[in-house]
């Protein structure tokens, strides 16, 4: 480890599913001498792309848990963070991109600009993550890389700045001129390994020669000594774009695009090249703690080695070598033999080895300076946590984590099962926050619970895989929701007297419907009709009243409780006589208050040839979906709706049957939304049949 | 019609025109602007008027994504309800987003023949079938008579009506007849046309045809902060 922040790069490579980017990742690590040969992802050969480390991810082509790997290009060191595509995952992207400081966005020269690219950029965005655009597959039927850079712009609202022009497209596809030395870059040997320069040949010499102008222009906003050179006439240097545009880039304003094919081999070195150049180092990039001590005040950190440590806990895996922590560390190090504190819960860790990941692959190093990615071994945490320096309670930020949206009862089959499942569900639950599981009180089944129905079934293989755990699995269950439609007053009387001290507390008020919250107590009782040290009890009574509505038993949410007089007992009362008050004036307002039921709905779009158009918005309309639009794309077009996740299990195989396997769709969670009274109906009679059963 | 309608107060209605919506099934309406005046937002608030009367409106544009569309009329929608006294704003558009569909066409791909396949696709379908077309950002500068009257042959055959929004220039002088030059030679296939002008901060606007009755007519204007029609 070489300890020299300024040539340190913590990069991701995030991208749609399919575009490439485990491919890319693969030839990136042999050009860096990792690994010494190449694999394909599908794993034809019986051995699998590198980074695809779980046997799972072989199997489907798919990439689902990032793995964290690095290597070293001309003196740089590259840390990677293989991402996975699948819109199912993309706590994992997330994840990733909280940590990192750039990342490559790879592109599909033919589909261009996707709807999961879309989703990836605006984590980016939220993140403030730089980016360099690398379109792939120039090689492929239908390239055309300036149309990319038209999405880019249009779709993405990026500034993008073509680095270089391909020699050649399609079949043709040869190699990359590049704009800064105006050199035609081929790559030849078995695996590209050998880069030949040579002169651009001539009939691209014009293009290169207005699109070299136009980079030169697009860079000059961004360096004084650039334009200076350009009015002055003096020679434009690649030393001075190359400066300018990493300024660009790392304000987020430029994004330099390269282009190639990571599966031919062609354009990665300078890929590499670019990645050292223009994406930012890790103190070039601001990252803020909050201060526990300061009431959550943001404390910038240093990207300094002898500051006080500042490291999180991004992601766990349970691998060959036993429990493994992948952390990044924000400032000061992370030594063996060090102690931390684990922020969340004030716990001591000592740090025993500490390793740098190349996928599936591990080198035991001393420590972990800032800036840098390690992992650690026999850690006991979550992911997310923060370790820090004992003299300090510095919390990096918390995460965005959406609730699951759908869930799936899960019973072993076997008692050896039942012991592995459940190692399985406490691993898994802390290595993604989007996965919960819990045990149903009434039915004693477990319930795992997710962001989709390729999450939870991604999950439910990887039990069988990798702990041996034989599970049958349920139904997918959609994650309904109850609330309310009208105020309703209460005025509820909770007495008894049966012997012994009584209880006794009135609770007078109404419920009303609110939007965009979960819950609201407020509290308007005044003269002391309820003393206020009742007033929290009464709170807690509502706010259990929330975890199971009266109308279905789904949980309740978009509440407002007021509470506006009552009436106590000097003796009687007691803080779970107005509980028990509260539950009871809850049922009775809320069964008043026109209750209804809520259901997830999500965010699909879907990608087709136009001739499958109206097919596609006709499998929408049968799933009481509702089309926001259709996006005419040339021969694609992009159709976005929102539908209600219990319509759309097994929606792939009937998309795919319905357009010759020609269409493709993502899907997100996007908001709740009322049930229509027949299907509100439906519900409740499924629910009581199973209540009688 | 359907049973998703809204109450709203549409302004409109007091310009002294036939109907509420300005134009009936199988005529045209246009609205002139120069560059940022308010063209886009004035032709959603046309939309989201006929969605609230349970109009089914399909929103053409031809250079702006689905997605920033949809923005539009929310944001539109956020700041007309509380005006017409709806509170619960997500109900509300709830009940009348289903009467709305966006398609976004590209420039270079439109044609009339494409478009009636696209909406002969919806209808047959049962997916969506349309009363009312709003068309942002067609190229009246690059367009013929002919693509326009066929356009509205197709409108009257098939009974709805259509908006378009019309880009002018502040340098060029409206031709004989009063109309922007980008309308010459066709502002006959148009019932209705309103310019919107912009004065010292004040967007104001100007009925160039398909008044019935001016004298009764209200003065309308854009609210600047707001972008709202108002009275």
């Amino acid at each position: 480890m070489k300890n020299d922040l300024s040539k340190v790069r913590n990069i991701g490579i995030s991208a749609h599913i399919d575009s490439g980017k485990t491919t890319l990742t693969e030839r990136i690590l042999f050009y860096t001498n990792r690994i010494h040969a190449i694999h394909d992802v599908k794993g034809k050969d019986g051995v699998g792309a590198v980074m695809d480390s779980m046997e799972l991810e072989k199997e489907r082509g798919i990439t689902i848990a990032s793995a964290a790997t690095f290597c070293e290009w001309k003196d740089n060191e590259i840390n990677i963070i293989d991402t996975p595509g699948h819109v199912d995952f993309t706590i994992e992207v997330e994840r990733s991109l909280r940590v990192l400081d750039g990342a490559i966005l790879v592109l599909c020269s033919v589909s261009g600009v996707q709807s999961q690219s879309i989703t990836v950029d605006n984590q980016m965005k939220r993140y403030n993550v730089p980016c360099i655009a690398f379109i792939n597959k120039c090689d492929r039927s239908g390239a055309n890389p300036y149309r990319v850079i038209t999405q880019l712009k249009e779709k993405l609202g990026h500034n993008p700045l073509a680095l270089q022009i391909p020699v050649g497209l399609e079949d043709k596809h040869n190699g990359v001129i590049d704009l800064l030395t105006m050199k035609a870059l081929y790559f030849d040997g078995k695996n590209g390994e050998n880069i030949i320069e040579e002169d651009i040949p001539k009939e691209l010499l014009d293009e290169a020669t207005s699109k070299r102008e136009e980079l030169i222009e697009t860079a000059s906003l961004f360096s004084d000594e650039l334009t200076e050179a350009i009015l002055e006439e003096a020679e434009i240097t690649p030393g001075l774009i190359i400066e300018a545009v990493r300024r660009g880039t790392i304000q987020r304003k430029l994004t330099p695009v390269l282009m190639g094919s990571a599966y031919k081999n062609k354009g990665v070195q300078p890929l590499l090249d670019a990645v050292s150049r223009y994406l930012p180092a890790p103190y070039d990039i601001q990252n803020d703690a909050l201060d526990m001590d300061n009431n959550e005040k943001p404390v910038v950190l240093k990207s300094d080695s002898n500051e006080k440590t500042v490291a999180l806990a991004f992601k766990l895996e349970d691998g060959h070598y036993g429990q493994l922590t992948y952390i990044r560390v924000y400032q000061g190090a992370i030594k063996k033999g060090d102690t931390v504190i684990n922020t969340k819960n004030g716990r001591k860790v000592k740090i025993g080895r500490v390793v740098r990941m190349h996928a599936a692959e591990m080198e035991d190093i001393e420590m972990v300076p800032a800036g840098y990615i390690g992992a650690l071994f026999g850690i006991e945490c979550a992911s997310g946590d923060t370790f820090t320096d004992p003299s300090i309670n510095l919390s990096m930020l918390s995460m965005f984590v959406p609730a699951p949206v759908i869930s799936l009862a899960v019973k072993p089959k076997d008692n050896k099962s039942q012991i592995n499942m459940s190692k399985a569900l406490s691993r898994f639950t802390k290595e993604d926050p989007t996965f919960k599981t819990h045990i149903d009180p009434e039915t004693n089944e477990t319930i795992i619970e997710g962001m989709g129905e390729l999450h939870l079934e991604v999950y439910v293989e990887r039990m069988f895989r990798e702990y041996k755990a034989e599970v049958e699995t349920g139904k997918p269950r959609v994650a309904y929701r109850e609330t309310i439609t009208q105020r309703a007053e209460y005025d509820y009387v909770h007495k008894k007297q049966t012997g012994g001290s009584g209880q006794y507390a009135k609770v007078m008020g109404f419920i009303e419907p609110i939007e965009d919250e979960h819950f609201i107590f407020e509290n308007k009782v005044t003269g002391g009709r309820i003393p206020t040290n009742y007033i929290p009890a009464c709170e807690k009574g509502f706010t259990l009243c929330m975890n199971k509505g009266p109308k279905m038993e789904y949980p309740v949410t978009g509440v407002k409780v007021t509470l506006t007089d009552g009436a106590f007992h000097a003796v009687d009362s007691s803080d779970m006589a107005f509980q028990t008050a509260a539950r009871g004036a809850f049922i009775e307002a809320y069964l008043k208050a026109k209750p209804v039921i809520h259901e997830p709905i999500m965010k699909v779009e879907i990608e087709t040839p136009t001739e499958f158009q109206g097919n596609c918005m006709g499998l929408i309309n049968q799933r009481r979906g509702m089309i926001l639009g259709s996006q005419d794309e040339g021969v694609m077009c992009r159709i976005e709706a929102q539908v209600p996740l219990s319509e759309m299990f097994g929606f792939s195989t009937i998309l795919r049957s319905n357009t010759q396997g020609k269409a493709q769709f993502t899907m997100e969670f996007c908001m709740y939304k009322q049930v229509p009274q027949m299907v509100a109906e439906a519900l409740i009679k499924a629910a009581q049949d199973e209540k009688k059963k | 019609m359907n049973e998703n309608t809204l109450k709203l107060d549409n302004p409109l209605s007091q310009l002294g025109f036939e109907t509420d919506s300005l134009i009936t099934p199988g005529q045209m309406g246009a609205i002139c602007a120069r560059a940022g005046i308010g063209k886009t937002s004035f032709l959603v608030q046309i939309g989201l008027y006929a969605m609230a009367r349970g109009q089914k409106v399909l929103h053409i544009s031809l250079d702006e994504p689905v997605t920033k569309i949809n923005i539009w009329y929310r944001e539109m929608f956020n700041l007309m309800a509380p005006k017409n006294g709806i509170t619960m704003i997500n109900q509300a558009w709830d009940t009348i987003i289903s009467n709305r569909l966006i398609m976004t066409l590209k420039l270079d791909g439109f044609s009339v023949p494409r478009l009636e396949e696209r909406l002969a696709d919806l209808i047959e379908q049962d997916i969506f079938k349309p009363d009312t077309l709003v068309v942002d950002g067609f190229p009246f500068e690059k367009c013929d008579r002919c693509l326009l009257k066929d356009l509205k042959i197709l409108v009257e055959k098939m009974g709805m009506n259509v908006w378009f929004t019309v880009n002018t220039h502040r340098h060029e002088p409206p031709d004989q007849d009063g109309y922007p030059v980008q309308l010459t030679g066709m502002s006959d296939l148009f019932n209705t046309v309103i310019q919107l002008i912009s004065e010292k901060k004040i967007v104001d606007l100007q009925i160039l045809k398909g008044q019935v009755d001016s004298e009764k007519a209200a003065s309308l204007f854009i609210d600047t902060d707001t972008m709202l029609i108002s009275a």
